[in-house]
């Protein structure tokens, strides 16, 4: 299979060399860029399909040149490579709509799986795209078909009013232009029975029958110029239909339908007979092309997987296919944006309205709500649809339900963030361990006893790190059932205590332990739970890292209770966080601590106090500490 | 006088461990966590060697080498570097030698005597 081609833009030249060898090896055709402007003016000229560029370059950043590439096309497949300690602008990117982002240090597994999902998604959008301009086509052809016959319609009617007002026109008789754009056989015919004049298309069909009797191009006659509707017409001084059967130049015959109205002159005397006929066959046709179009367009409507709708420029739902009924329920006649949306004005980025505006198609991507009261994410399309005179009257809208493929998406990006992150954390818990290891061995060898108890300490820290991390990534792989049992407050918060002093005084912090009196107990998982507050007061313990020697770390970690619930209250002096931090402190592979954090920790801190039912309060300020309050229910019926 | 190295890594157990390693065979040592850092100790301690780290916050190894070699009077320190990312023999194209964490400190000190003796 031939692969989209690739952009690709970093300011490293080792990098970027790399990058391009090996997804050239892959078959990707690679421009290359070091800078943003370059990779603009690139862009402008290839359109690449999928662009993958580095956050961090000078001048236009990798952000900047996501936002401008949005801008110039906006179905362009952005995927952005972050440092360790971008997840901030990761985050911005993703609101500029990229479609994804990979971590240094570069996993070409990880990578190459992104490149993929972006190929993907490229080529879904475009057939989606085919797609939607196919329906557009056969909505015209339908259209266009249906005008043809309201056409003959009107030229019917026409004709039956025609009758009163024909005294002027049989003034002149010259004038057949009105009609010879009829797509019918028009004819007048004089009182003495013959054709006087007649429309372009009864003489191209019919011949130039001008002069000759009025029956001559009837074939099935059998009492002659009795039976002839206009001599018919005359006698009787009134309109009448018949069918009968003419033929034509080729020598074909067709049946017709033949209507014929007197024009009278002022004295009341037939002056003119004016002669429609119809192809009946021609018509019999029609009706039958045009019902099985119908047919074909509604099946297509109705078994498209998608929710179809045709609204006019209100946002009126005219009409909705089956499915569309099925998941948002019957909206037809009422407007979308009041029925889909729930809003009271139309949708800011509504697609309809810029197609209504410029003629051409739209997209946007949305969460609406389906009939069961699921949020869906849904791509909104938009196409025009016009009349016979090239204006736009209606607009078809076509929702697709991408919930599935974005929630995918977002799994897979935070498994391959957090693959990336691991990796690299372990790396280095791993060789930290060799150090201690190391110090632990000279120490021995010497005889040196605080090498021996510093390495042992380093070591004692850094597995412990190991082992959360690992305890972190399989908790975050895998939702755990919990294990509720009846826990006693007090031996739970001095278990807890325990485990964490040794990291504590490691760490030379004063880690304090206040449990009121007669606490009882409540219901929970006690392992898991302990995990979740150890999180929080390591965090606490290593805030405290860069105190003053004459303000030593200290972590107060306070059990109070009620008869509802119990309170876990850790209060450290170290160095408290600013707003942003505060506000993302439990956002999944957020960390302030660099290279130390993985940014799992807290997530799931959050995640398993959640379970409980309870809920986690932060109070902080810059250099004066942070106080994080665990609050658990102490019944399981208040517990979700 | 013993010879001098510049540890440039952002983990303070690695630093340590460099420190060990390199202090037991005889080196004088000192460390910077940052590229801002390391730059000033380039000047002030003038190092016969410099092992560095890719992944820092802020900026990362490759930059402290450009910033290195753009100073007529420091550009020619031998750079061995030591990192947990794949494929960083590529990131400094002139590196005496790289070394993938965890790595094996025999063989970091074979390349660092080999560095200093050519």
């Amino acid at each position: 299979m031939s692969h989209l081609p690739i952009l690709l833009v970093d300011d490293e030249e080792g990098i970027r060399t790399v990058l391009a060898i090996t997804l050239e090896d892959e078959g990707y055709p690679v421009d290359t860029a070091s800078s943003g402007n370059e990779a603009l003016a690139l862009f402008q000229a290839g359109r690449h399909p999928i662009v993958v560029t580095d956050i961090r370059m000078p001048g236009m950043s990798g952000v900047d040149l996501l936002r401008e590439i949005k801008r110039i096309e906006p179905k362009t497949e952005v995927i952005m490579i972050s440092g360790h300690a971008d997840i901030d602008v990761a985050i911005q990117s993703l609101k500029h709509d990229a479609s994804d982002f990979i971590t240094k240090p570069i996993n070409m597994d990880v990578f190459t799986f992104a490149l993929q999902r972006a190929e993907e998604r490229s080529t879904m959008r475009r057939q989606l795209e085919e797609h939607t301009s196919n329906l557009e086509a056969l909505v015209e052809r339908k259209s266009a078909q249906l005008v043809e016959v309201e056409r003959r319609a009107a030229a019917r009617q026409l004709f039956e009013g025609l009758t009163a007002s024909l005294e002027a026109f049989a003034a002149n008789l010259d004038n057949m232009s009105m009609f010879n754009q009829m797509p019918m056989f028009v004819s007048i015919h004089n009182r003495n029975h013959e054709v006087v004049a007649i429309n372009d298309h009864y003489r191209q069909r019919l011949g130039d029958l001008v002069g000759q009797k009025s029956w001559s191009m009837f074939d099935d006659l059998l009492n002659g110029e009795r039976d002839c509707p206009v001599a018919r017409t005359i006698a009787d001084k009134a309109a009448r239909r018949a069918e009968h059967v003419v033929r034509c130049i080729n020598g074909n015959h067709h049946a017709v339908a033949v209507d014929t109205v007197p024009i009278t002159a002022s004295d009341d005397e037939v002056e003119l007979v004016l002669e429609f006929m119809v192809d009946l066959r021609e018509a019999e046709q029609l009706r039958e092309e045009l019902r099985t179009t119908q047919h074909k367009y509604q099946q297509l409507f109705d078994q498209t997987p998608c929710f179809i709708s045709v609204q006019n420029r209100d946002f009126t739902i005219l009409s909705s296919n089956a499915r569309h009924k099925d998941g948002l329920g019957d909206l037809e006649g009422g407007l979308c944006y009041e029925r889909i949306m729930h809003r009271a004005s139309p949708c800011r980025d509504c697609p309809l309205i810029k197609t209504f505006e410029d003629g051409e198609m739209h997209q946007m991507e949305t969460v609406i709500t389906n009939r069961k009261g699921e949020q869906i994410n849904a791509l909104i399309w938009s196409a025009p649809i016009r009349d016979t005179s090239g204006e736009i009257t209606e607009a078809i809208e076509m929702i697709t339900d991408i919930t599935q493929i974005r929630k995918l998406q977002d799994r897979l990006t935070s498994l391959g963030l957090l693959l990336g992150s691991t990796a690299h954390g372990i790396k280095g818990l791993l060789t930290g361990i060799d150090g201690a290891i190391y110090r632990l061995g000279g120490g021995l060898r010497n005889k040196n006893d605080a090498r021996v108890e510093d390495g042992f300490n380093d070591l004692q820290h850094l597995t412990g790190r190991m082992k959360q991390t690992v305890l972190d990534i399989l908790y975050y792989a895998k939702k755990r059932e919990l294990n509720w049992k009846v826990i006693d407050v007090a031996a739970f918060a001095l278990n807890t205590y325990t485990t964490m002093s040794a990291k504590a005084e490691a760490k030379n912090v004063l880690l304090e332990l206040d449990i009121a009196k007669n606490l009882g107990s409540f219901k929970g998982d006690a392992s898991i739970l302990a995990s979740a507050l150890g999180n929080i007061l390591e965090n606490a313990i290593d805030a405290c890292n860069g105190n003053e020697p004459d303000a030593p770390g200290n972590v107060l970690f306070k059990i109070t209770g009620d008869a509802n619930q119990i309170a876990f209250q850790i209060t450290d002096n170290g160095a408290g966080m600013d707003h942003e931090t505060r506000d993302k402190l439990f956002t999944l592979f957020f960390s302030s601590k660099g290279i130390a954090g993985t940014g799992i920790g807290l997530f799931v801190a959050n995640e398993i106090v959640q379970q409980h039912g309870g809920n986690i309060t932060v109070e902080s300020e810059q250099g004066h500490g942070s106080t994080f309050i665990v609050y658990i229910p102490r019944e399981l019926s208040v517990q979700v | 006088m013993s010879r001098k190295i510049l540890i440039i890594d952002d983990d303070p157990y690695i630093v340590k461990y460099l420190e060990d390693i390199l202090q037991d065979d005889g080196f004088a040592t000192c460390t910077a966590s940052n590229v801002a850092d390391a730059l000033e100790l380039l000047k002030k301690e003038k190092p016969d060697l410099i092992t560095l780290d890719l992944e820092m916050p802020n900026e990362w190894g490759p930059r402290f080498y450009r910033k290195m070699i753009q100073d007529p009077e420091h550009n020619n320190v031998p750079v061995i570097v030591v990192s947990g990312l794949s494929g960083i023999h590529l990131a400094i194209k002139n590196a005496v030698a790289s070394f993938k964490k965890p790595f094996n400190p025999k063989e970091l000190l074979e390349a660092i005597h080999k560095a200093l003796d050519s």
